[in-house]
This record gives structure tokens, C-alpha cells and sequence, in this order.
């Protein structure tokens, strides 16, 4: 009689996070180890360390930050492009202009995501409503197999113009290649949306990581099958959701934003438990924080965002990335500003306070000077020095005449100008207060400033999860399945009777229970979420607004007016027009039986000082974070620890354990 | 004094402010050339006009917009303001550039007192005059270019004005289109307005406003050391328009660069008198072209405001191709003569600064648009501008098919070109072998090429560097010229650079752009340059062989 057991797996740059839940047990297991040039040794070795005698690996769900960093880093496989014939410079071109305005230095645009050497053409041309103006020649495609093979292309990504209006073209020459290279990849399966180059570009990356995802999926399963771990894999995609490895094998972009989306994912469902629906998620960590709004239970997602310069159009999570962390370096500008970021110090050297060769002032150094960090402390195994951080320091506080500690406050709340931004930026600019929102803080860093943050931007309470250090795993553990479509279709609302939508949503309703079906997944326990892409007919950026069945063009159109204004600031009189459909249809993951940790006595780990912008010196008490009662509420300055995060409270505000597993820091009484 | 902490919260509020109304602007808009093309700009000022953050925006626009709100200020004093009310004008004299760019320009208040500005520019596909969409090849002044909006409100404390909203209207064409715009401009500026009242209210007027007046100080002052930098002395460097459209005869714009200690002098003395055709620049768009050159060779990373021009000292005589008569016609000034202003800026620093400067690149918006009516009657209007190749630099070949320099206006997608335009795009490419050769290549052109569906239209050209090549610079090769042609019944020819035409059903219009100027002997190219340039078919075998012939 074997224990079943769960597991959730973020793999990172740096560090592999494992959370292990077992049947019945009250505790997660948590575990973060060194990333393996192979990902699965680090995998599976933390598995044997954290499985006991008699229990089984019943379900694996993983979550990855490596495609994104394969595309950032251009290591994806050779790929051809077959486009239509007069067109196969539009992936360089694009849209023509420069990402910069005034640097002479460098070219405008990056290097296109295929040479022109490996872009070829075919003769054939549909119009926009997808008629055929000219037929494709069968024998014209299979000319082109011996030159394909030529240049050893590993994939070939096919993006003729208007196919997202009709796929024929692009399915005869899918057809026609498949017996020869090892991957096609079509942009009428990828991203059947107008707009030739982003489409064009977008196919391009997902087939430069079909190979490298095919070869990463292979080796994960194959080196958890030699471990005897034969769980089934899910992945967590961009979405936020679950997929399964067989759709990602076919539509590998939908892991781009697999590594900030188990955080969310676990925001989303700590906040549903917690009764919250709207939150902001706060991800800090040593060189970049991402941040997402959850707005009434759902987190935001769009359909388009930028990698490199260059755009890809996929179905992802809004997270707002900045260069800011834990890392980030402190410096003079020009004109005599002091600066925070973007340039970090990374892993090596290192902040100062790592003792490893860094000699430039970071955040993480203002941390330690201020006490926030125990300087008696270690973070993942390294001994911080107190003494190297305050050096590093001094320079910018003579040259501002300011003392040590309040150029570290200056560090931190600097740093904070920028978080600021961003939090604002997926807020208010579209169009939610901030002050009816909760933080979510976790990654390494984000307890640290949170506190502070939620003074800055008046949000009323923060919750500093449990797992808060290893959430994204975490998140992988509680994230639903999901799947997403989309179609095309232009319609006048006031025009179009309900049928002309209802019908074309319940069709994809089909395909897509089909596919949770196949999974397993009773069709009653299957939410589905339908929505359109609308706009003011002239205008060419749409607003995403959902829409429940049943809904008549004139309900619609209220919903849109609505969201318009809290955009735009105005509405018109206008008609307005739906673009596209799009379900989501999502399988809930059970989340009732996640388990909290055990209360414990209280023990007061003493006291430290600690400096606060703005208020200076004070003796604060330091907790261990299971040593709090819960229920009990501690007032402010104080400082929570647990292994791998540090909650700072600021003097006025309180902080709560919750019995159910959080910390909450709130204005205080 | 204000601390760095304060200075640098405040740095982040403002330039996302400025960044926030790009986003407004351009996905509520409802005019091609805003939402797919953005060809806009948004600022905010102080409360005297001075800029104190702007978006990653055009430059041509920025370097105006830092004299609009000055001027529209001399001619609406602030006593006059009130909360909500926002003015637009398109008044080249007042700190504007041509009658196309609308400016949008709203003051803030916070406790009832006159703080800051809010400000946009939009580009108007049209402002009526003689032809569709505004450029008119045979305008002589500027009346005849379209309607000249003085500073009015179109809206009055939040509300609109419908009388003088609608006079507008029925003045210029695609007056629905038209609505759409102006709402998306008043869009940006309220939400700017918005947050700025928020920043305000929770740091402190006086203290916002004393960040910002910190950032222009900071700006000048690492201005003035770039200047300080370089050696003392003074340069001369020139460049020709091929045309002003109205005659055939080549225009020159002169430049003499002193540099002062501190302070850089810029005169244009010796700069060809004001042109009878569209080719002048308002001395607004002069300084805007200066200031960018400025900015691009000595410090692109400093903070683009006010303070960064207070050490340039700009001479523009009276009455020339730079600072032409109130009534001068002057819609290609903005993005054709600019250009060369920067040409001939660069050219007179190159040999000062060698390794920042690039060759000639595509110094024009290589303009066309195409207007016409559809099948069901409905007018259209697509104005399409053609980035060319960039001129290569000390380090680098230049980028192929890009905007340079002055704008940085996008392409219409050809999926959206032709779901809603009775035009159908037959390619859009590379142009082979149009790169200046050199140790480092120019850019390459493109080539694209558009048939007119329907019964009758119009093409209007507003295109340089068809005639005077993009230049090469330190034994670098000019890169190939513009050209426009037109091919009817099998038959092509050519079109001018500056032309209205009308088009008939079938008519294919081919615009190939120009290619980059080389950068240092082409003898000094590297073997794997050369091989990866024949890969690509950057450059061909034919061309390769004539230059042997040549040689």
C-alpha cells in the first residue's frame, strides 16, 4: 500500500524548487537545490530526498524559466521560413522602426529570428477574406525539400500571407514537408491573428523551440522513468494554467512565461482561499521583479507582449517585468542623481555582502546595513559580511552627505520607486485602485519590501504566503488545467444576431471539452470562460471584455462602454465591433486538502536594530516565522524569518499569522 | 534641497506618465497612421512651457514640442486657463512644424493654481487644402497647404466645444475619423492630467516641479561636459535637398558647428533662401533636427528635456529655407529638410568624432498616399511612409529598411493595407545591392509595390535622396538613390519625388528606397563580411562584377 504524493517543480537559472505534498499529511516538504545542466538530476535527486518509505510520486507538474531564457539567449534550433513569394524579407523588415532613437552605436533592430539565407518562397497568394488569388504547386513545395535538407534545418516555420483567413495553403505545405524535416510549425496553428510580421515572427520562435523543447521533454521524462518516476507530467504554461507535454511538443511558446506564472497561479489560488479577489502579485528577485494584477478572481492576461525587441503573440499572463532586484547595483549618474539598477551584479560576483569579489553597492547590501538581513545570517548557503556592505555604501553616502544607513534607505527606496511604477502600471493605468487591492509578496525578495510598497502605494494588506520563497513551485501544485482558443471573427454587435457568436463559442467549447475529456476531466466540473476582443470600428487595438452566454449585442456593448471609459477616459456613440472569440476552458485543481503548517509555540528569536526610511534606528523583534501564534497579532517594526525570506514590518503597521498559513501586514491599529 | 530618494520617485512618476499617454493615444485612436503607423509624440511641461519628460516618442516632434506650450503661452496667457479646458492648434508659428501635427495642450492645475502641462501631437491624415491628405506639390504658401488652427479649446472644462469642434470638422476630410482622433488626443491628456494631479497631491506641488527643474540641471550639466569634451574649434558641413517641387534646382543647407568652451554655437548661415515650393522648415523644426544631432553624438542617455538644450546657441538667418515667412508653404520642411539639417550636422563632426557618426541614410519619409474612393463610395486614405537603408557606422554595416535619425514612424501592416484599402501589395522586400559598399556596407532599401483595385485614386510623393544619394563617408560608397515608378499597362515610368497624380484601376506603384552610405574603403571589407553578404544576397554576383569593371 503505497502514499501518494504530489509535487510541484519550478526550474530556474539558479535553483530547481521542489514542494512535496503527501496524502494526508499536514505539512508541504520543500526543497531547493542547485539547477543541473540536465534538468531532471536535479529533479530527481530531489525527489529521493524528499519521497519516505512507502510513498509514490502520483503527479508532477512543472514549471520553467529555461525557454524563456533559450529565446532571450538566441539558442534555438535552425529554422527555415516558407513564406509567400515577394514577401520573405518582411521578417526583417518588420514594422521598420528602431527600438532606440538617439544611439548611433547600434543597429535599430535586432538580428531577424531567421537569416535571409533560410527564408524561401512559394508562389501562391489568398486575399484577406482567404479567397485563393493564385493556387499553391505542390511541386514547387517539394523543391524545396533538398535545399532544407541542405542547410540541416531542424524546423520549418510556414507563414503565408492571410492565412489566418483561410489554412489550406499552409496545411498542403505541412503536408507536403512533414515526411521530411523534423518539424513544421504553421502560423494558422500558432496564431491565427492578422498582422503579417508579428504572426510571421511569432511562428519563427515557436519552431526554433520545437527541437529544443522536444529534446528537454524527452530527456525530463526519460530521466524521471530511470528514477521509476512514472507520474504523469503536466507543465505550467504561460497562461497561468496546466497543460500536458503533448500540446506543448506542438506549441512549445506556450512555456515562455511558464517560470513567472506558478507564482501567479499560486497567488490566485491563496488569494480565492483567503477570500480575495483582487490582488497584486509581487515576485522580487536578484535581478528582475515581475509583477501581475488579479482582478476579481482571475489573473490579467494578454495576447501580445515583447521578447527581445521583437513581438510575440501568444496567450500570457500581463506580467510586468522590471530590472530590478536583490541584486541591483546602486550608482551616480551624470548629472548627480543617485540611480538603483538596471544593471545588476548578478550571481558572480555578487552583491558586496557575499564576500565573493563584488564590490559595487546593491540592494541586497542596503539590506544588510539596515538590518533587514541578519548579518550573523547566511542566504542559500552563503555567509553575508556585514562589514563589506557597509564599504561598498560609504562612497554614495559621503558623496551625499548623508550617514551609511540613510544611503541604504535611499538604496532600498529607490529601488521602491521602481516597483512602484510597475504595480501602477498593471493598476491604475488600467483603470484599478490600488488601494482595493493585496499585495502578494514572495520571491526572494519581495517580503523584504513589501511592507513598505503597500505604504507607498496605500494597498491595505500584504500577504506574505507560506512557501513564499519557493512559490512558483508551490503554484505548479495548485494551478488548474487549462486550455485556450481563439478565432477570428468580425461582427458589427448591433448588427449581428447573439446565434452569429453563440454559435462559433459552443463549437470551441466542444473542441476544447474534447481535450479536457481526453485528460480525463468530467465535463461537469469544467469552467469555461468566454470573452471578446471589441472595439470602436475604426480602431485597431481591441479590449478584451467577457461576455456570458446568452448575451445580447446590447449587453455587450455596455460591458465594452464600461471598460472603454475606465481606460480611455471617454465613450462614443460609435458602433462597436467584435474581432475575436476566446474560451478558456479550466479544469479546477481540488484545493481544499493543500496543507497548513502546524502553529507552534512562540519564540522571540531576540532582538536587532534595524534602520527605517524615515524613521531611523529602532530595536525591532526578529520571529522566526513558525514561532508565531496564530491569531496573534504582533505590531510593527518587526521582522519575520523563515530559511529562505525575510518579511520586514514597518513601524506602523502590524503583522498576523493566520491560522490558514499566511502573514498578513496591515496598517496597524 | 531636495534628496535623492524624492528626486528619483519623482523621476519614475513623471516619465511613466509620459510613456502611459503614448499607449492612450495610439489604441484609442481611430486614424492608420496613429494606431498601426504612431506617428505621435506626448510631453509634460511646467507650468512656463519648459519639457520636462517626454515619451519614446519621434524626435522631430520632441524637439518642437519643446517650444509649443512657450509659444501657445504668448498667445493664450495663463490668466486665461482653467481646469479641463485643452486647446489644439497646428499653427506652424506656434512652435509647430507643419499643418498635418495637431498638438493637443492641456493645463494642470492642483489647488486651483496653474502647475504643469499636459501635451500631444498627433498626426492628421488630413487637414484639408488642395489634396487629399495635405501635401500639395503645387501650394506656394501655406494657405493653400490646408486649415490653420490657432490655439482654440475644443474643449471647455471637460466639455466639448461643438461649435468650434464642428468648423474643424467640416474642414478637413474623414471628419468621423477625425472625432475619433481628437478623443483619443483629449484621452492622453486628461489621463496625464490625472495622474499628475495625483503626484501632487501626494509629494507636493513644489516639490514635483523642483525634481523637474533638478532633471533639466541635470540634463545641461551633462550636456555642457559632453561639449567640454570636445576640442576647441569650429566645422563646416553642408548637404542638398534635391528639391523644393516647385523647381528642379538642388537647395543647400549649411552648417558651421563652433564649439566654446561649454557651449556649442550652431549657424546655418549660408543656407539656401525660402523656397517657393513645400519644402521649408519652420525654425522650430531647425532647432528640433539640432537638438537631436546633438543628443545622438554626444550624450543619447541623457534625460531628454528642456535642460539638455540650454547649451546649444542657434543662429537661423531670417527669411531662408530654415526660418522662412509666417505664410511659407512648408509640410515636407518637417521630415525632409530636417533630415538634412541632421546631414549636414553630422557631416561637419565627422571628422571630430569619426567613431559616433553614421553615413547618409534614408533622410526622407519616403512618403506616399494613396486616396481614392472604394467601390461602395466610402473615401480612403493610406498614408504609408518607407524606411530605406541605414547609413553604416565606424563598428557596424547599417540596418536594412529602417527608420533614421528624425522620425521613427512605423509601416502599416500589408494584412491590414489590404482588408481595408481597395489596394492589394504585390511584394515587400529587401533591395539587393543598394548599400553603399565600404568596410562597413549601408543599409539595405526595400522595395514595395501596390496595385489600385478600384476605379480612380490618387498617389501623392513626398520623397528625397531620389536625385543626391545618400552619402558615404571616409572612402565609403553613396548608397543607390530613391525611386518611385509607376507601371500602367506594362509601361513604367517614373514619378518625382514632390507629385500629386491621379491613378487609374491596375496602376502599380513601386517604391524602392534608398540605400545606407558605406562606411571606409570597400577594399577594407573582411572576407567574411563579403562571403555572408553574398549568403544573405545582400550583395549579388552582377553587382559584384560591374564593380570589378569600374574599378
Amino acid at each position: 500500500m503505497t502514499r501518494p504524493v504530489y509535487l510541484g517543480v519550478d526550474v530556474g537559472g539558479t535553483f530547481t524548487d521542489l514542494v512535496a505534498q503527501a496524502a494526508g499529511e499536514p505539512r508541504l516538504r520543500v526543497l531547493k537545490a542547485p539547477t543541473t545542466s540536465d534538468p531532471s538530476a536535479a529533479i530527481v535527486a530531489g525527489v529521493r530526498r524528499l519521497l519516505r518509505e512507502g510513498e509514490e510520486v502520483t503527479g508532477l507538474t512543472y514549471g520553467t524559466t529555461v525557454v524563456t531564457n533559450a529565446t532571450l539567449e538566441g539558442r534555438g534550433a535552425t529554422v527555415a521560413l516558407i513564406t509567400t513569394r515577394g514577401f520573405r524579407d518582411v521578417l526583417e523588415i518588420g514594422r521598420q522602426h528602431r527600438e532606440h532613437l538617439y544611439r548611433l552605436d547600434l543597429p535599430g533592430r535586432p538580428q531577424p529570428a531567421v537569416p535571409r539565407a533560410l527564408r524561401f518562397e512559394v508562389g501562391e497568394r489568398l486575399d484577406h477574406r482567404g479567397s485563393v488569388l493564385e493556387p499553391l504547386r505542390d511541386a514547387e513545395v517539394l523543391g524545396l525539400v533538398e535545399a532544407l535538407r541542405g542547410a540541416e534545418v531542424e524546423a520549418v516555420a510556414v507563414s503565408l500571407l492571410h492565412a489566418y483567413a483561410n489554412p489550406a495553403h499552409e496545411r498542403r505545405i505541412a503536408a507536403l514537408l512533414r515526411p521530411h524535416v523534423g518539424h513544421v510549425c504553421l502560423s494558422s496553428d500558432v496564431n491565427p491573428e492578422f498582422r503579417e510580421y508579428e504572426r510571421t515572427h511569432t511562428t519563427c520562435v515557436n519552431a526554433q523551440l520545437m527541437p529544443l523543447v522536444e529534446r528537454f521533454l524527452t530527456d525530463l521524462t526519460s530521466g524521471l522513468a530511470r528514477a521509476n518516476l512514472r507520474a504523469p507530467l503536466r507543465l505550467m504554461q504561460s497562461s497561468g494554467g496546466m497543460t500536458t507535454a503533448g500540446q506543448v511538443r506542438g506549441t512549445p511558446l506556450l512555456m515562455l512565461m511558464s517560470g513567472p506564472a506558478g507564482g501567479v497561479a499560486a497567488s490566485q489560488a491563496m488569494g480565492a482561499r483567503a477570500g480575495i479577489a483582487d490582488a497584486v502579485t509581487f515576485d522580487m528577485g536578484g535581478t528582475s521583479t515581475d509583477v501581475c494584477l488579479i482582478h476579481g478572481g482571475h489573473a490579467e492576461t494578454v495576447s501580445e507582449r515583447r521578447l527581445g525587441g521583437r513581438p510575440v503573440r501568444l496567450r500570457s499572463l500581463a506580467v510586468e517585468s522590471i530590472g530590478a532586484g536583490g541584486g541591483s547595483v546602486a550608482w551616480v549618474a551624470g548629472g548627480g542623481a543617485l540611480r538603483v539598477g538596471p544593471r545588476s551584479a548578478g550571481a558572480s560576483p555578487g552583491p558586496a555582502c557575499y564576500g565573493r569579489g563584488g564590490e559595487e553597492p546593491t540592494v541586497t547590501d542596503a539590506y544588510v546595513v539596515l538590518g533587514y538581513l541578519d548579518a550573523a545570517g547566511e542566504v542559500g548557503g552563503l555567509r553575508l559580511d556585514a562589514e563589506r556592505a557597509r564599504r561598498a555604501i560609504e562612497p554614495l553616502a559621503a558623496r551625499f552627505h548623508l550617514s551609511v544607513p540613510e544611503a541604504a534607505a535611499g538604496i532600498v527606496e529607490i529601488a521602491n520607486a521602481a516597483m512602484v511604477r510597475a504595480i501602477r502600471a498593471v493598476s491604475i493605468q488600467r483603470g484599478v485602485d490600488p488601494r482595493r487591492l493585496t499585495l502578494v509578496a514572495y520571491g526572494g525578495a519581495g517580503p523584504m519590501h513589501a511592507g513598505r510598497l503597500a505604504q507607498l502605494l496605500e494597498i491595505p494588506r500584504v500577504m506574505v504566503p507560506l512557501c513564499s520563497s519557493v512559490f512558483s513551485a508551490f503554484g505548479c501544485l495548485v494551478a488548474d488545467l487549462r486550455y485556450d482558443a481563439m478565432r477570428t471573427l468580425r461582427v458589427r454587435l448591433a448588427r449581428g444576431a447573439p446565434e452569429t457568436w453563440e454559435a462559433p463559442f459552443r463549437e470551441m467549447e466542444r473542441e476544447l471539452f474534447a481535450r479536457l475529456a481526453d485528460e480525463g476531466a468530467a465535463p461537469d466540473r469544467v469552467i469555461s470562460r468566454r470573452s471578446m476582443d471589441l472595439r470602436y470600428v475604426g480602431q485597431n487595438y481591441e479590449i478584451e471584455v467577457p461576455v456570458a452566454p446568452g448575451l445580447d449585442g446590447r449587453a455587450i456593448r455596455e460591458r465594452f462602454a464600461e471598460v472603454h471609459r475606465r481606460l480611455y477616459e471617454y465613450t462614443t456613440g460609435d458602433p462597436v465591433e467584435g474581432v475575436n472569440l476566446r474560451v478558456s476552458a479550466v479544469l479546477p485543481t481540488p484545493k481544499g486538502h493543500i496543507a497548513v503548517e502546524a502553529p507552534s509555540r512562540r519564540r522571540d528569536r531576540g532582538r536587532r536594530r534595524a534602520f527605517f526610511y524615515g524613521a531611523g534606528w529602532q530595536v525591532v523583534p526578529v520571529y522566526p516565522r513558525d514561532g508565531l501564534d496564530p491569531g496573534d497579532t504582533v505590531s510593527g517594526p518587526a521582522i519575520v524569518e523563515d530559511e529562505w525570506s525575510t518579511a520586514v514590518v514597518f513601524p506602523g503597521q502590524a503583522v498576523r499569522r493566520d491560522p490558514a498559513g499566511p502573514l498578513w501586514i496591515e496598517a496597524g491599529p | 534641497m531636495i534628496d535623492p530618494v524624492t528626486l528619483e520617485v519623482v523621476r519614475h512618476a513623471i516619465y511613466s506618465i509620459a510613456e502611459e499617454m503614448r499607449g492612450v493615444l495610439m489604441r484609442s485612436a481611430r486614424s492608420p497612421v496613429l494606431k498601426e503607423a504612431g506617428d505621435l509624440s506626448c510631453a509634460l511641461t511646467d507650468a512656463q512651457g519648459q519639457l520636462i519628460a517626454q515619451g519614446r516618442d519621434i524626435p522631430i516632434h520632441l524637439g518642437v514640442m519643446a517650444f509649443t506650450v512657450q509659444e501657445f503661452l504668448r498667445r493664450v496667457p495663463a490668466p486665461g486657463l482653467r481646469e479641463g479646458d485643452v486647446y489644439f492648434t497646428n499653427d506652424p508659428e506656434v512652435g509647430g512644424n507643419h499643418l498635418p501635427d495637431v498638438k493637443a495642450i492641456m493645463p494642470v492645475f492642483h489647488d486651483g493654481r496653474l502647475a504643469a502641462f499636459a501635451i500631444n501631437l498627433a498626426h492628421w491624415p488630413d487637414v484639408g487644402g488642395g489634396r487629399r491628405g495635405s501635401y500639395v506639390t503645387a501650394a506656394r504658401d501655406r494657405y493653400a497647404e490646408g486649415l490653420c488652427i490657432p490655439p482654440v479649446p475644443l474643449f471647455v472644462r471637460g466639455e466639448p466645444n461643438a461649435p468650434v469642434l464642428e468648423t474643424i470638422l467640416s474642414n478637413v476630410r474623414g471628419p468621423d475619423e477625425r472625432r475619433g482622433d481628437i478623443l483619443a488626443q483629449y484621452a492622453a491628456n486628461a489621463v496625464a492630467a490625472a495622474r499628475l494631479r495625483e503626484l501632487f497631491g501626494r509629494i507636493g506641488t513644489g516639490v514635483v516641479l523642483g525634481c523637474a527643474h533638478r532633471f533639466l540641471d541635470e540634463s545641461e550639466r551633462m550636456m555642457r561636459d559632453e561639449i567640454a569634451r570636445l576640442p576647441a574649434g569650429e566645422w563646416a558641413g553642408e548637404d542638398w535637398l534635391d528639391d523644393d517641387g516647385a523647381g528642379n534646382a538642388r537647395l543647400r543647407i549649411a552648417v558651421r558647428i563652433r564649439v566654446d568652451g561649454e557651449t556649442l554655437h550652431v549657424d546655418f548661415e549660408g543656407t539656401a533662401p525660402e523656397a517657393p515650393g513645400p519644402l521649408n522648415a519652420t525654425r522650430f523644426v531647425t532647432a528640433s533636427a539640432v537638438f537631436y544631432a546633438v543628443r545622438a553624438l554626444l550624450g543619447p542617455e541623457i534625460p531628454a528635456n528642456a535642460g539638455c538644450y540650454r547649451p546649444l546657441a542657434v543662429r537661423v538667418p531670417e527669411g531662408s529655407l530654415l526660418n522662412p515667412g509666417p505664410d511659407a508653404p512648408r509640410v515636407g520642411g518637417n521630415h525632409e529638410t530636417s533630415q538634412r539639417v541632421v546631414d549636414a550636422m553630422l557631416r561637419a563632426l565627422a571628422p571630430v568624432l569619426p567613431d559616433r557618426i553614421v553615413a547618409g541614410g534614408p533622410g526622407t519619409s519616403g512618403l506616399a498616399i494613396f486616396t481614392g474612393l472604394r467601390e461602395d463610395g466610402r473615401p480612403f486614405l493610406l498614408y504609408e511612409v518607407h524606411g530605406g537603408g541605414e547609413g553604416a557606422g565606424a563598428a557596424r554595416d547599417g540596418t536594412n529598411a529602417v527608420r533614421v535619425h528624425m522620425s521613427n514612424v512605423m509601416n502599416t501592416p500589408i494584412e491590414v493595407i489590404e482588408s481595408e484599402y481597395p489596394l492589394r501589395v504585390e511584394c515587400c522586400e529587401l533591395r539587393p545591392d543598394s548599400g553603399g559598399p565600404g568596410t562597413h556596407r549601408g543599409g539595405l532599401g526595400l522595395r514595395r509595390s501596390y496595385r489600385l483595385l478600384c476605379e480612380r485614386g490618387e498617389l501623392t510623393t513626398m520623397v528625397e535622396r531620389m536625385r543626391i544619394r545618400p552619402w558615404g563617408i571616409f572612402g565609403g560608397g553613396d548608397g543607390a538613390p530613391f525611386r518611385v515608378l509607376l507601371e500602367r499597362q506594362g509601361t513604367r515610368t517614373a514619378v518625382k519625388g514632390k507629385d500629386n497624380r491621379d491613378l487609374i484601376r491596375d496602376d502599380l506603384v513601386i517604391v524602392e528606397s534608398s540605400g545606407g552610405g558605406g562606411y571606409g574603403p570597400p577594399g577594407g571589407r573582411s572576407a567574411a563580411l563579403r562571403e555572408a553578404d553574398a549568403a544573405s544576397g545582400f550583395v549579388t554576383s552582377e553587382s559584384r562584377g560591374a564593380r570589378r569593371d569600374t574599378q
